[in-house]
């Protein structure tokens, strides 16, 4: 699984079941839910089973699944059941079968066919705005205040001239939101990025926006607004279509209120806090796709500023032997680059630098992993670099997939960082004291096949797992 | 300090994964349907095919669809629909009238709403435009033009989608010359490339079609070539070539017995895409009709005549033993005589087709200009 989709899904996991009852109410967010959350298998799964009247028993669904892909039918299901999408249920023979629980059916349901009158999908603006909003419009202002987001957390002084000069001003709440989220932490009147700050500014931006909106949704609890109305809000936002307005009206108090938080961030663009619609932006409109669809038109004009990104987004070229090319001239990328590189010379147009053992290591101490850092070169590599090396690598490295970067170099940024970083911690379970092999192999076997498996010893009859329900489950079924 | 090696981290590099492109050719004989008023009126069929493609769509952000008519004189698109001034490069088209009409029904996703409008608009106006004149003697469906339209939809989607996301296919593109076709196809990781497929929605029996047969199975190596597989879900009649097609390109075949349940089937049976499907079992044909249709008189034949020199099909032997496809002059020898017979040294020899249970591939003949 990607690893943007993991922050929303673990959210959205650790909520309760009754939420999901009435997150599910709306067509939209199980249709985004759908979409974002869930690996191929299983949207096979729930629209093979979506308009079935009866419960597909267990042995049929295994049967459909070949043998060898066990461990992705199991993942599919286990991510299916914890966000209480499949239920496990009876046949009329008493054989375990499954099916789509209620609010998520009708609700994907309606969404596919069009049924009942529920204005999920957004009520479209008929009244023409004064001011018409053309869609390069939308991705300026989702652009600039995005970098102003970003800018305020690595503090780059160049770059706040400029985000006074462009007139995007972050408010107060945006700042409360960063430090709540612990970003940032204020010492006296500077801002200083956190280790988790760090990582989040080397994300992709669909990362990023879902990281936000987490924080905000869990600081709406806070301030007493229903988190059910602005997560259904969010999901309502993610359907709506770019360059179209849509009326106000129909929005309860609470998600008026989020629409004006999150027009802070880009997210939503409206003209002033009284106008009487709003216009979604690219970040809002993608959310629930793939990274890779927003990448382009956003991050593009992210990067070298000025010139939106005629062919794909990226401009950094690296090379095998560490030198580092990026067509940029925005401060916020510079200093972006400059965290983890030895800068050596700067252009109108282009720094160049070297990564070497002390810049990563210097990263690293500062809190950011080697993962973080080969993800920004992955994400803002040069056309040219994908073009090349995916193009050579084929010819000889049979079944490894072509990699972008070099291999060279991203093994050495992970070596750097192991020979600081020995320990890892995972939070989990222990299962220990089995009184026999046979009776230790068999949950121990199943929890690798899932996926929850981190850490075993056959000696000493224990192994350690992430998350413990299904192997539990396991282990009743079987007495 | 065993974790790093390198097998294990280049799993990390792909993780978006390439969207799937859809292309449904439905087949809109109005003599079939009319046959099929009974259990699945032609409305009925096109509500499940729309929902179908609902879901097809929600699946992911990304994924794009195309449907294709398969009518008796002609074949022509439903969606998306080329007008002049918008046959832009990458084909696709703005959405005239939807904005106006339907803006006040919101109860839907704008994107289902949209392709749903245009092919129930477009269909329309096909059926509108249908005369009589046009069906009567006519009870065949243009498969062939279909095929070919989405072939060609499916390659121009394909190099604007690499080229979009400068995969590793812009030099292969242009390097594509006669023999490099494929490359653009084959090459670099699977994953990366536009998921293509066709699924053909047939209502046709294959003695209708059979003079469409070398058009017909042009197309199917095609996709065979460009590793696309076509889907061919069979509501009434029997089809010859398209068993033949999802043999060859790896597609999935059924045909349903109880076509009230279309919907069902289509989204157990046809909705995986191919990456999907890599781990499900899925309905396939075991005894394929490998029957050919002759080049001469376009006939469905067990046995027939093989040209040694071009491999072109007869159903009897050409006249004066000239080959109609490449003019060789062949020495049809006693071909009256029943082969039992002959003890001579078999020299020119007509070709015994595959019977359909022995189940042997033909090899196919590549027809003339």
């Amino acid at each position: 699984m990607a690893a943007s989709t993991s922050r929303p899904l673990e959210y959205l996991e650790g909520l309760p079941g009754t939420t999901f009852f009435k997150l599910y109410q709306q067509p939209s967010t199980a249709l985004a839910i759908f979409r974002r959350m869930l690996p191929d298998l299983a949207k096979c799964f729930v629209m093979a089973l979506l308009y079935l009247k009866d419960p597909l028993p267990q042995a049929d669904l295994e049967l459909w699944v070949k043998a060898e892909s066990r461990k992705q039918r199991d993942n599919a299901l286990s991510i299916l059941g914890r966000l209480h999408i499949l239920s496990p249920s009876l046949t009329s023979e008493k054989a375990r079968a499954y099916m789509v629980t209620n609010p998520f059916a009708s609700s994907l349901r309606q969404a596919l066919m069009g049924s009942a009158d529920s204005l999920s999908f957004g009520v479209l603006s008929n009244t023409p705005d004064k001011y018409p909003v053309s869609i390069n419009f939308l991705d300026d202002y989702a652009r600039r205040q995005w970098e102003a987001v970003l800018g305020y957390m690595v503090g780059t002084s160049a770059f706040e001239q400029r985000g006074q000069r462009d007139g995007a001003s972050l408010s107060e709440g945006v700042k409360q939101l960063l430090q709540a989220g612990h970003l940032v932490e204020l010492r006296g009147r500077s801002v200083d990025i956190t280790k988790d700050g760090f990582g989040f500014v080397l994300q992709d931006v669909n990362t990023q926006v879902w990281h936000i909106l987490i924080l905000y949704v869990q600081s709406a609890e806070h301030v007493g607004m229903d988190s059910v109305e602005v997560l259904s809000f969010l999901f309502l936002l993610s359907s709506l279509e770019l360059g179209q307005s849509y009326e106000k009206k129909h929005l309860t108090p609470d998600q008026l209120r989020t629409l004006s938080g999150l027009a802070d961030f880009g997210i939503v663009y409206q003209e002033s806090p009284e106008a009487t619609q709003f216009y979604p932006t690219r970040l809002a409109t993608t959310l629930t796709s793939d990274s890779s669809a927003l990448s382009n038109p956003v991050t593009g004009s992210l990067g070298p500023a000025g010139q939106p990104g005629s062919s794909g987004s990226g401009f950094i070229i690296i090379e095998t032997n560490y030198r580092l090319y990026a067509y940029t001239s925005s401060p916020l990328q510079i200093s972006l680059i400059s965290l983890f590189t030895n800068l050596k010379y700067r252009f109108p147009n282009l720094v160049t630098g070297k990564i070497t053992r002390q810049s990563v290591r210097r990263a690293i101490e500062m809190g950011i992993t080697a993962d973080q850092v080969i993800s920004y070169l992955l994400t803002h590599a040069h056309p040219q670099m994908r073009k090349h090396n995916a193009g050579h690598s084929t010819s000889n490295t049979g079944s490894i997939p072509p990699s972008v970067l070099p291999p060279t170099v991203t093994d050495q940024i992970r070596l750097w960082q192991l020979e600081r970083d020995r320990l890892r911690a995972t939070a989990g379970f222990l299962f220990k004291d089995f009184t026999s092999f046979a009776e230790y192999q068999a949950p121990c076997q199943y929890a690798a096949e899932v996926g929850v498996l981190v850490w075993k010893s056959d000696r000493k009859r224990m192994f350690f797992v992430t998350r413990h329900e299904q192997v539990a489950a396991f282990l009743k079924n079987r007495k | 300090m065993n974790s790093v090696d390198a097998s294990e981290h280049y799993e990390l590099g792909v993780t978006d994964l390439a969207p799937s492109l859809l292309t449904i050719v439905i087949d809109t004989n109005p003599h079939a349907w009319a046959a099929l008023e009974d259990s699945l009126p032609l409305s009925k069929a096109v509500a499940n095919i729309l929902v179908f493609i609902n879901a097809h769509l929600a699946c992911n952000y990304a994924n794009e669809v195309a449907v294709v008519a398969s009518h008796s004189q002609k074949a022509t698109w439903l969606y998306p629909v080329p007008t002049p001034s918008d046959f832009d490069r990458d084909g696709d088209v703005s959405m005239n009238g939807a904005n106006g009409a339907a803006s006040a029904q919101m109860n839907k996703y704008r994107p289902f709403r949209v392709v749903e409008e245009q092919v129930t608009r477009h269909l329309k106006e096909l059926m509108v435009s249908t005369s009589s004149d046009d069906l009567r003697g006519n009870t065949s469906t243009m498969l062939a033009g279909a095929l070919t339209l989405a072939l060609s939809h499916i390659n121009r989607r394909t190099i604007a989608w690499a080229e979009e996301h400068g995969g590793a296919d812009l030099e292969d593109a242009a390097e594509a010359g006669a023999g490099g076709g494929a490359n653009r196809y084959s090459a670099s990781n699977d994953d990366e490339r536009l998921q293509s497929r066709i699924l053909i929605v047939s209502v046709s029996g294959s003695s209708d079609s059979a003079h469409q047969y070398i058009p017909v199975m042009n197309s199917i190596f095609a996709c065979q070539r460009l590793q696309i597989p076509i889907d061919v879900c069979k509501l009434s009649g029997d089809a010859v070539f398209l068993q033949q097609a999802c043999d060859a390109t790896r597609g999935v075949y059924m045909a349903l017995s109880e076509p009230r349940g279309l919907l069902q089937y289509l989204m157990m049976a046809f909705l995986p895409d191919q990456r999907s499907r890599r781990h499900l079992v899925l309905p396939t044909r075991e005894d394929v009709d490998f029957r050919a249709a002759c080049f001469c008189h376009r006939k469905v034949v067990n046995i027939g005549y093989v040209c040694s020199i071009c491999l072109s099909i007869f159903c009897e032997a050409p006249p004066g033993g000239v080959c109609l496809t490449c003019g060789t002059e062949l020495d049809v020898g006693e071909y009256d005589v029943k082969p039992a017979l002959l003890k001579r040294k078999k020299k020119k020899k007509k070709q015994v087709n595959g019977t359909s249970a022995a189940g042997t591939p033909l090899s196919t003949p590549t027809p003339g200009p």
